[in-house]
C-alpha cells in the first residue's frame, strides 16, 4: 500500500498501519503524536484530492 | 499551519484499537485532535480504496490499527 | 451511590479529600474516597469507602454530592441484608498474595527496592502507578512531598540488573508454614522478566533464583526455553540466604551458594520476592461455617473424581481455593463448577424464566430516511469542553435530519422514555447518539429503538467524550469542530442504514462426544443428567481409556474402583448412547446442525448432532532409549502400576528401584513437559518404601514439578529417605546391562562427581503423546499443535472449547494432565456446551454479517479461502450452484472477505462499503 500511494506521489508517512490491543492507552496516544508530528512536517497533502473547483 | 487544517482519517478495530482510544479518554490523557475515527469491525474489513477515498476527500494522512 | 444514576463520568473524584491506598495498584499508590476499582471496570460506577470519607467520617465536606451532576450520591446508603433462596452454591474466594513483610532476611518491610511480584506486575503495567515505566523506588509516590521522599527519588533510576527469587511463601516450612507449590510463580517470574527487559530495551540483566523451575502448564516449557536462550535471562538454581543494602545507593547485595558450592556475591538494582498464593483467615472461618472441610494447608478439600465438589452437598469450588492453580485451570474450574451445580439442578431449569414482551417492528424500507440525532452532555464531561447547543443545531442542518435533542445524560432513563416518545411523534426511522462508546453503550441505545418498534441496526453512535471531549480538553474550539465532524460522518451512515434480521439458529440438541475415556465420559455424564441426549464414541471395545491402566491418584484414591463405578453411570444413563468399537468417516454442517458417518466393524451408520466434545486423550510413549525392550527389568510408569495393581510378588524381592524422569519429554523433538510424571514416580516412589522400608529409591529427574499440594508427596518421599539426583539434558543418565547386572551411571550434580548405582527394578517416566489426529481436526476444521496436541479457543479464556463454534474440548488431547484434571476439564467442556445448549430456542446470528450478491460472484474463491470461520462455501444447489454463499450462523461479521472479494460480490451488513465510503465522503465535505 505504501508502494502504491508513493508511487502515485504520497509521501510515506501519511499511511501509518498499527496494532495496539484495547489495554494499551498509551501507546494509542503515543502512536497519535508520533503520526501527527510526520504529517505536520510534511504539510497538508495536495495530492489526488478531488478538485471542486 | 493551522491545527484546523490536518485530518487524519483513521480506521480503527472495534476490538483492538478503537478500545484503546476508549481507554485513553478514561485515562484523561490528552493528544492531537487531528485524527477522525472510523470503526471497523476488524482490520481486515479495510480495503485499499478507503485509503484511497479518503486521500481524494482530503485527508492529509490515513492510519489503520488493529 | 445509587449505581443506577451514576454514569461514570468521574466528576466526584476531582476534588475528593479523602485518601486510601489503592488495592488495584498493589498499594503503590493512593487513590481518592470515591473511586472506582480500575479504570476498565464494568460496569464503570463509582463507589465511597466509609472508612476515609470526610462525610462520612466526620460529617464535613460533601464535595462529591454538589459536583455530581448525575445526583447519585446518597449517603444515607445502610448495609443492607438480602435473603436468596439457592439450589446450588458455588464458593470463589479466591486467595491472598503472600505478605513477606516478616521475613527479616528479605528486608521487604524496610528496603525501597524489594518488591513483590505482585507490585513488579503493577509497575509494568501501561496503567500502573508508573505507566509501565520500570524505575527503582517504585513505592515512593511519582512526585513526593515530604523531605524525606524526595532525597529518596533523586536517587531515581532505571535498573540494570533485577533479581527474581522464587518460593517466597511457598515451599517452605522454616519461616512459614506453606508446605505447598503455588504452582504459578515460576510462569509468571518468566513473564516478568521478559516484559521488563522488553520495556528496559534489551540490556536489562534479568536473574530468576529459584529451587525447581515449574512449567508444567500447555505452552510454558517453551516459553521457558525461550527466555533462557533467545532472551538471556539468567536461571540460578539457588536459594539465596539474605540480602542486605547499600545504604548510600539503595543497591542491594546478595550471597548464595551455587550449584558447586561456592559463595557468590551479587549486587542488583531491584529484587522481585516471588509470592506465593494463600487462603485467607477469613476465608478459613468463612469456609468452617459453611461446613466445607479444607485441607491441612487450607485449601478446599476435594476428591480426585468429584474435583469441584466440597464435603457439603450442593456447595461447589473453583478457582485457588480449590488448590493453587493459573489462569487457565482457574477458568475450567470455574466452567466445572457451573456444570457440577447444574447437573443437582437439572429438574428445576427454567422454572423461575420470565418472558420478555415483543413490540412489532415498524416496517421502514423504501422509506426515506429521517434521523434523529440525541447529541449527550454526559453532565459537564462532554458539555464542559464541547458546544453541545452548537452541535445539536449543527446536526439540525444535516440532510435527512428530521430532529436533533440535546440530553444531560442520553442513557438516563427518562432520556430514553423521552427517545422513544420523539421517535413515535416524529415518525424517526434512524437514530444517531453522539455521547460515549458504542462498546459500552450501543446495546442500551439498541434496546431503546426497539422498544419504540424500530429495528436495531436503524442506530449509529459516535463517541464524542472517550474521543474527543476527554482527550482534547484543553482546545474546547477544535473539540467542537471534531464532535460536528462526527456527528457529520455519523449522520451520513446512518443514513444509508437498512434495518436488518437476525435469523434464527435451529440446534439439534443431540451431542456427540469423542472418547471414552474419563474426560469424554465425564463430559456425557453431565450432559446427560441435565437432560440431553449423548451419543459417545469410542474407539475400542470398551470404556474408560488410559484411565484403566492407573494404579492411584496423587491422593491415594484406587482409580480402578471409581472407574468401574463412572463406567456404569454411564452405560446405565438411559439419555446415554455407548458406541464402541467406532470410527468417524465425517463431518458435515456447523453448530447447532452436524451429520457424521459412523463406521463399526460391521455397519455403518448416520448420527445428526449439535454440539461435539473431542476427548480423544493421550498416550504413553514407547521409550526408544535407556535399554528399554532389552531387560524385563527395565519398565515404564504404567507396567509399574500395573504391577502395583496385581500386588505382582516380584515388587518384594527388591532392593533397589531407579525412576529415570522426563524420558521423552522437555527434549527438542518433543519440547513440553508432560506434567504428570514427576508427581506419578514419586507417588510410586513412596508406595515402594512403604511396601519394603529397607529398600533403596533413587528418582534421577531435571526439576521436579510436583505442582500444588502434590509438593507434599515431595516431601514425604524424601522424609521416607527417596533419593533424588538431578541430571541436565546435555549429561543424561546412561543405562548399562552388564554381566546380568543392571547399572545406572550419572553425574551426581552435589558432588560433582560420577555415580554408579545397581538397580534391581528401573522406570522410565515416559512422555505422555497426543494422538494427533489430523482426520479428526480436518473434520471439524479445528488447529493442532506442533506436537499434536488441540488448540483451545483462547489459551487462558476459552480452555475448553475451540474458536469453530459448537465444537469444545477435553481431556490430554488438549495436553497431559492428572486425573482430577481431566474430570474438571470434561465437567468444562459439558459446561461449555450446555450454555450454547440452553440458548436452543433463542440462539440467533449477528444481524452484522456478510452477505453475497450472487449475480456479481465470480466464482474466484478467496472468500472460502480466506475465511477464518469457514463461513463463505460454494453453493451446492439451487439457481446460484457454485457461487459463494455465507453461513450466516458461522460468520462473526469480520469483513475480511468483503474487502477480499474482486467482484464486488460480498457486502458487510452494518459496515457496507458504502456506508464506509460515506463517511469518509462526509469528512471531505468540511475541507
Amino acid at each position: 500500500m505504501g508502494n502504491l500511494l508513493e508511487h502515485m506521489g504520497i509521501e510515506r508517512d501519511r499511511i501509518h498501519f498499527s496494532w495496539i490491543s484495547s489495554a494499551e492507552a498509551t501507546k494509542f496516544v503515543d502512536v497519535v503524536k508520533e503520526i501527527s508530528n510526520k504529517v505536520r512536517a510534511l504539510g497538508p497533502n495536495k495530492k489526488l484530492v478531488k478538485d471542486y473547483n | 499551519m493551522n491545527d484546523k487544517d490536518i485530518k487524519i482519517v483513521s480506521f480503527l478495530c472495534n476490538w483492538c484499537s478503537y478500545g484503546a482510544a476508549d481507554l485513553a479518554g478514561v485515562s484523561r490523557m490528552e493528544y492531537p485532535a487531528d485524527i477522525r475515527v472510523i470503526r471497523i469491525p476488524c482490520s481486515g474489513r479495510m480495503s485499499p480504496k478507503f485509503v484511497l477515498s479518503a486521500f481524494r476527500e482530503g485527508a492529509d494522512a490515513v492510519w489503520v490499527s488493529g | 451511590m445509587d449505581v443506577n444514576l451514576c454514569v461514570g463520568c468521574g466528576a466526584c473524584t476531582e476534588k475528593c479529600p479523602g485518601k486510601f491506598d489503592d488495592g488495584y495498584n498493589a498499594d503503590l499508590k493512593q487513590r481518592t474516597a470515591i473511586y472506582v476499582e480500575y479504570p476498565q471496570a464494568v460496569p464503570l460506577k463509582y463507589a465511597i469507602n466509609p472508612d476515609v470519607c470526610l462525610k462520612l467520617t466526620k460529617d464535613k465536606c460533601g464535595i462529591c454530592e454538589e459536583v455530581c451532576p448525575a445526583k447519585a450520591i446518597d449517603y444515607t446508603q445502610k448495609e443492607e441484608r438480602i435473603t436468596l433462596n439457592a439450589g446450588s452454591i458455588i464458593f470463589s474466594p479466591g486467595f491472598k498474595p503472600f505478605d513477606p513483610s516478616r521475613f527479616d532476611n528479605y528486608q521487604y518491610a524496610n528496603f525501597p527496592n524489594v518488591v513483590t511480584s505482585m507490585e513488579f506486575e503493577r509497575i509494568l503495567s501501561a496503567t500502573g502507578p508508573t505507566m509501565g515505566h520500570v524505575t527503582t523506588f517504585p513505592k515512593l509516590p511519582l512526585n513526593p512531598k515530604k523531605k524525606q521522599d524526595k532525597l529518596l527519588a533523586e536517587k531515581r533510576k532505571d535498573p540494570k540488573k533485577i533479581a527474581w527469587f522464587q518460593c517466597v511463601g511457598s515451599r517452605d516450612i522454616n519461616k512459614c508454614d506453606n508446605a505447598y507449590c503455588s504452582s504459578v510463580c515460576c510462569m509468571y517470574a518468566i513473564k516478568e522478566a521478559m516484559i521488563a527487559k522488553e520495556h528496559a530495551g534489551g540490556n536489562l540483566d534479568c536473574s530468576i533464583f529459584f529451587m525447581d523451575m515449574r512449567t508444567p502448564g500447555k505452552e510454558f516449557e517453551k516459553y521457558y526455553e525461550n527466555a533462557k536462550k533467545k532472551h538471556g535471562i539468567k536461571f540460578i538454581r539457588s536459594r539465596v540466604h539474605s540480602v542486605t543494602e547499600n545504604s548510600e545507593t539503595h543497591d542491594l547485595n546478595i550471597r548464595y551458594v551455587d550449584e558447586k558450592g561456592q559463595i557468590i556475591n551479587d549486587t542488583f538494582d531491584m529484587i522481585v520476592l516471588s509470592v506465593g498464593l494463600e487462603i485467607t483467615q477469613e476465608t478459613k472461618e468463612f469456609a468452617q461455617k459453611l461446613g466445607i472441610e479444607l485441607t491441612p494447608s487450607g485449601f478446599c478439600k476435594t476428591s480426585s473424581f468429584e474435583p469441584v465438589t466440597s464435603s457439603r452437598d450442593g456447595i461447589y469450588v473453583s478457582g485457588v481455593f480449590n488448590k493453587p492453580k493459573d489462569i487457565p485451570e482457574s477458568v475450567l474450574d470455574a466452567s466445572a463448577a457451573a456444570s457440577a451445580a447444574g447437573d443437582a439442578l437439572s429438574a428445576a431449569r427454567n422454572t423461575l424464566t420470565k418472558a420478555v414482551e415483543k413490540i412489532p417492528e415498524i416496517n421502514v424500507v423504501g422509506d426515506r430516511p429521517k434521523i434523529g440525532v440525541f447529541i449527550c452532555d454526559c453532565g459537564s464531561n462532554i458539555k464542559g469542553v464541547v458546544d453541545c447547543a452548537g452541535v445539536t443545531e449543527y446536526a439540525k442542518t444535516l440532510p435527512y435530519v428530521e430532529f436533533a435533542d440535546e440530553a444531560m445524560y442520553a442513557c438516563s432513563q427518562d432520556a430514553q422514555n423521552k427517545m422513544v416518545e420523539y421517535i413515535k411523534e416524529k415518525n424517526l426511522n434512524r437514530i444517531v447518539v453522539a455521547a460515549c462508546t458504542p462498546k459500552t453503550h450501543e446495546p442500551l441505545f439498541q434496546e431503546t429503538l426497539t422498544n419504540a418498534g424500530l429495528n436495531k441496526y436503524l442506530f449509529e453512535m459516535t463517541n464524542i467524550r472517550n474521543h474527543n471531549s476527554w482527550v482534547h480538553k484543553s482546545n474546547p474550539e477544535i473539540a467542537t469542530q471534531k464532535a460536528k465532524d462526527l456527528v457529520r460522518m455519523a449522520v451520513a451512515k446512518a443514513a444509508l442504514a437498512e434495518p436488518l434480521k437476525e435469523e434464527k439458529i435451529n440446534v439439534n440438541d443431540t451431542v456427540m462426544v469423542i472418547g471414552g475415556g474419563l474426560a469424554g465420559m465425564t463430559s456425557a455424564k453431565s450432559l446427560a443428567l441435565q437432560g440431553y441426549k449423548t451419543h459417545l464414541i469410542e474407539k475400542k471395545d470398551k470404556l474408560g481409556g488410559e484411565a484403566h491402566k492407573l494404579y492411584k491418584t496423587s491422593q491415594g484414591e484406587d482409580v480402578q474402583t471409581h472407574l468401574n463405578e463412572l463406567i456404569k453411570e454411564i452405560e446405565s444413563n438411559a439419555n446415554i448412547t455407548v458406541h464402541c468399537n467406532t470410527t468417524l468417516e465425517n463431518v458435515d454442517g456447523f453448530v447447532g446442525n452436524f451429520k457424521s458417518t459412523l463406521k463399526t466393524d460391521t455397519t455403518s451408520f448416520a448420527l445428526e448432532y449439535g454440539v461435539a466434545v473431542l476427548a480423544t486423550g493421550a498416550k504413553a510413549l514407547v521409550p526408544t532409549e535407556y535399554e528399554y525392550g532389552n531387560d524385563d527389568r527395565i519398565i515404564t510408569s504404567l507396567d509399574l502400576d500395573k504391577m502395583f495393581k496385581e500386588n505382582d510378588a516380584k515388587l518384594d524381592q527388591l532392593n533397589s528401584a531407579v525412576f529415570i524422569q522426563c524420558v521423552g519429554s522437555r527434549q527438542p523433538d518433543r519440547p513440553y513437559c508432560s506434567r504428570v510424571c514427576c508427581t506419578h514416580s514419586v507417588d510410586n516412589a513412596i508406595e515402594l518404601k512403604k511396601r519394603k522400608p529397607g529398600i533403596d529409591v533413587f528418582i534421577l529427574y531435571r526439576d521436579i514439578r510436583t505442582y500444588g499440594e502434590r509438593e507434599l508427596l515431595y516431601k514425604k518421599a524424601r522424609e521416607l529417605g527417596v533419593i533424588f539426583i538431578r541430571y541436565d539434558r546435555e549429561q543424561k543418565p546412561e543405562v548399562v546391562l552388564d554381566k546380568g547386572k543392571l547399572l545406572v551411571k550419572l553425574n551426581d550434580h552435589v558432588l560433582n562427581q560420577p555415580v554408579e548405582i545397581e538397580a534391581d527394578l528401573l522406570t522410565l517416566a515416559t512422555a505422555l503423546v497426543p494422538r494427533k489426529d489430523e482426520k479428526l481436526a480436518n473434520f471439524f476444521k479445528v488447529p493442532l499443535n506442533d506436537e499434536g496436541f488441540f488448540v483451545e479457543k483462547h489459551a487462558k479464556l476459552g480452555p475448553a472449547e475451540f474458536a469453530t463454534s459448537g465444537v469444545f474440548v477435553c481431556g490430554s488431547g488438549h495436553y497431559p494432565k492428572p486425573v482430577n484434571e481431566a474430570i474438571t476439564q470434561g465437567r468444562a467442556a459439558a459446561s461449555r456446551a450446555l450454555t450454547l445448549l440452553a440458548k436452543k430456542d433463542n440462539l440467533f446470528t449477528s444481524g452484522t454479517i456478510a452477505n453475497v450478491d450472487s449475480m456479481k460472484c465470480s466464482q474466484c474463491g478467496v472468500c472460502v479461502a480466506i475465511c477464518p470461520y469457514s463461513a463463505p462455501r460454494f453453493a451446492t444447489e439451487g439457481r446460484f450452484a457454485g457461487k459463494a454463499e455465507i453461513n450466516a450462523v458461522l460468520c462473526k461479521g469480520c469483513g475480511l472477505c468483503v474487502a477480499s472479494c474482486r467482484s464486488g460480490a460480498l457486502h458487510l451488513r452494518g459496515f457496507d462499503t458504502h456506508q464506509i465510503f460515506s463517511q469518509i465522503f462526509a469528512l471531505g465535505e468540511a475541507v
